[in-house]
């Protein structure tokens, strides 16, 4: 009977092969294509069939451009700010709706995740609105109960990074709080029990109890939180458009900017393949980085 | 009764249809071509409300598809943002439509890529080509072929827009002349708490289209674009080009005449400031004074009847046409040249390119929105539009001198460079001379 409803290996093979295809197709293809026409010159002008071989002069021009730089240091802005704002925030905001004195934990886990599920591109919008130096919520609140005077606040050059970073933190700190949630509902509460017993404090339960026995998870937040940033271009094209000038490029955006604005096809891939290449660095520097770190706290 | 009701009802049916066709209609000309032609434009139904270019193209297309049911015209349109970019990734992947419209900066690279036709002699042959403005040819215009019809309705990019009765409180009557006189009002209207002229330079294109493409003329004349074009010797680091280029972070650093905010906020944004009377005026192209214009005439008469338009005031040490202004036509209709390999459907591709910029288009425009495109329309009836539309159309076209728009020409990858560090220059972190080298360098690089 069980051998009737069993499908043909074959048939598997076959049902497997779609989500296979459809990974190759969407991810491999582009980034195996992107490398090789990294290595030719397409700019305006110039179709697929008419682009030239130049060796690595795109990598090179890669090496020695400073706004590709610039842009890459601004991806680890904001990959900082959101490590702190995101996760860091998560972990605190969770540890208060996990107390036994919160009520309504439904309502703050479902409201918080709420900004997750809007488009970028929306938030961009909102948060555009909020930064307006005219019309906007934020300097509402300064001139009328702060007393301040108005801002162009995406206009600082200074300070325009934190600004960006804050609609991204806004937007994930309820989904890393879901994910925060069920590591911890995940802990055996006797645990806890004892530690309350023994007189600790919720800061003490947190740090010493909470933060260890979810490691692994907290690591897939910071994969996750890591290669969300180094690719992070929509809610920022919205806000500044990676303005004033360079100020808020991220390296996504200046790839974009290269690939389609200028027409530059052939050093638009060099910048996507470049970063490809520094994502999976810093992805893989920062769980080193943490592997070492929680290993010495073991110790 | 009835039969009474009827026939009133078919009479007004019949004013109506005659009205609406008052413009001359598309050439019935016979075309052997039966089968598909695609077509890409940025003509969406949402940009022709109110805007004479889109709405004259859509009829005409509509028009020219209903006098040839034969043809299946297959149109792919998109707003113009996500044309620019579509049209050029098509480009690069070698697969363009078989007709589209040529952004002037594109025309030179483009052809040398042997992506467009030249359609010089066609062009030259057409029947409306007595009527044709030649000046509009310019930026399509590569060692003497033509690659485009010029297309849409030339429009200026760079007017200033001022509420009369603002600045008459300020004690101006018409528009100041010189930037001084402005620095003056700017007094006068930051006392109030009012932006002297709102600007939005937050695209990072604004600053370049709608301002320095005609100041920069104000400093090196003409012939200095002319040259640039034609790479015969001209560069961005010329002394002239520097101090236009210093002249305008002059005047939006260190003088209290535009808004705090314009490097951040739009054109958009800076037009709404001005309809809503927090600026006395603002600078931006024909779009945002269609986008005022109709407004103001729906919310506000008073304001509306007080609208008036004025060119750049002149910097003190400029020596250059003091009242000119940038206008063209920015956009071409071009053919795919694989177009070239069944002539029935080359010769169904002209006719629809030459409807599309002829009488048919520029009749429409003219009657309806007092515009005018590549074809000369005859005089235009002003008795039916409004004093602003005649006092606009009379400043776009005869009260005025003209121009070059800076980014009809050269190239995208230079003016991306250009802009975004014209923006950097007018946050304080690069200097003028800084932005003309790097403009330069882009020059060298992809020109």
């Amino acid at each position: 009977m069980l051998d009737a409803l069993k499908p043909k290996k074959s048939t598997i093979i076959l049902y497997l092969f779609i989500p296979v295809a459809m990974f190759v197709f969407t991810v491999f293809v582009p980034l195996v294509t992107a490398f090789y026409f990294s290595f030719f010159e397409w700019k305006s002008g110039q179709t697929i069939y008419t682009a030239f071989y130049t060796g690595i002069d795109n990598y090179k021009t890669l090496i020695s451009d400073s706004i590709f730089w610039k842009s890459f240091g601004n991806n680890i802005y904001l990959v900082v700010a959101c490590i702190i704002g995101q996760i860091g925030l998560a972990f605190v905001l969770v540890m208060f709706a996990n107390s036994k004195l919160t009520i309504g934990k439904a309502v703050h886990r479902t409201f918080g995740f709420f900004p997750s599920t809007i488009s970028a591109v929306c938030i961009g919008l909102i948060w555009s609105i909020i930064f307006h130096s005219k019309y906007g919520l934020l300097n509402w609140f300064v001139v009328n109960v702060l007393g301040g005077a108005k801002q162009a606040w995406l206009g600082d050059s200074a300070h325009v990074m934190l600004y960006v970073s804050i609609p991204l933190i806004w937007q994930f700190i309820g989904y890393y709080m879901v994910i925060l949630f069920s590591a911890i509902a995940g802990i055996d509460q006797q645990i806890f029990e004892s530690a309350e017993i023994d007189g600790a404090n919720g800061f003490q339960t947190a740090v010493h109890i909470t933060m260890p026995m979810i490691m692994p998870t907290l690591l897939v937040c910071l994969t996750l939180c890591i290669a969300g940033n180094m690719k992070a271009f929509d809610s920022i094209w919205t806000m500044t458009a990676g303005g004033p000038g360079y100020s808020s490029y991220v390296m996504a955006l200046y790839g974009y900017t290269v690939s389609f604005s200028q027409s530059n096809m052939g050093y638009g891939s060099a910048i996507s393949v470049g970063i490809f290449v520094l994502s999976l660095a810093v992805i893989g520097g920062s769980r080193k980085l943490i592997g070492l770190l929680t290993r010495g706290l073991g110790e | 009764m009835k039969k009474l009701v009827s026939l009133l009802a078919a009479l007004s049916l019949l004013l109506t249809a005659v009205s609406a066709f008052a413009a001359t209609p598309v050439a019935p000309t016979e075309l052997a071509y039966k089968g598909e032609i695609t077509l890409m434009h940025f003509s969406t139904s949402e940009e022709s409300e109110g805007n004479g270019g889109s709405d004259g193209f859509r009829t005409t297309i509509a028009n020219w598809q209903a006098a040839h049911p034969d043809i299946t015209l297959t149109q792919d349109v998109l707003a113009n943002a996500e044309y620019k970019q579509i049209i050029a990734t098509r480009a690069s992947a070698g697969d363009l439509p078989d007709v589209f419209l040529l952004q002037g900066m594109n025309t030179i690279s483009w052809a040398n890529g042997g992506l467009v036709m030249d359609l010089t002699d066609i062009i030259k042959a057409s029947p409306y080509y007595a009527d044709y403005n030649t000046a509009y040819f310019t930026p399509f215009t590569y060692e003497g072929k033509v690659y485009g019809y010029p297309v849409l309705t030339g429009g200026t990019c760079t007017v200033v827009i001022y509420d009369k009765a603002m600045w008459k409180e300020a004690g101006f009557d018409t528009f100041p002349t010189t930037w001084a006189d402005v620095e003056k009002a700017a007094d006068y209207f930051s006392g109030k708490g009012i932006d002297t002229i709102a600007f939005g330079n937050g695209g990072k294109w604004q600053m370049n289209s709608d301002f320095i493409s005609t100041l920069g003329n104000r400093y090196t004349g003409p012939e200095w674009f002319s040259s640039l074009i034609a790479k015969s010797g001209a560069a961005f680091t010329d002394e002239a080009f520097v101090k236009a280029l210093k002249e305008t972070k002059r005047l939006f650093t260190e003088t209290k005449i535009f808004n705090q905010d314009f490097n951040v906020v739009t054109n958009e944004d800076a037009r709404e400031y001005f309809i809503s009377g927090d600026a006395a005026a603002m600078i931006g192209g024909n779009w945002d004074e269609a986008y005022i214009w109709q407004v103001l005439k729906d919310t506000n008469e008073e304001k509306f009847n007080n609208i008036g338009f004025a060119v750049l005031p002149q910097p003190a040490d400029a020596t250059e046409a003091p009242n000119s202004q940038n206008i063209g036509l920015g956009y071409a209709i071009a053919f795919n040249p694989a177009v070239a390999n069944d002539a029935d459907k080359l010769a169904a591709c002209i006719d629809l390119a030459q409807e599309l910029t002829g009488p048919a288009f520029s009749s429409y425009v003219a009657e309806n929105y007092a515009l005018g495109g590549l074809t000369a329309a005859g005089d235009v009836d002003f008795s039916k539009f409004d004093p602003i539309t005649v006092a606009f159309y009379n400043w776009s076209y005869v009260d005025t001198t003209t121009c070059e728009i800076y980014d009809s020409y050269i190239s995208s990858a230079v003016w991306d460079v250009f802009n975004t560090d014209v923006q950097s220059m007018l946050n304080g972190e690069l200097t003028p001379e800084q932005v003309a080298e790097n403009a330069q360098a882009a020059y060298v690089a992809n020109y």
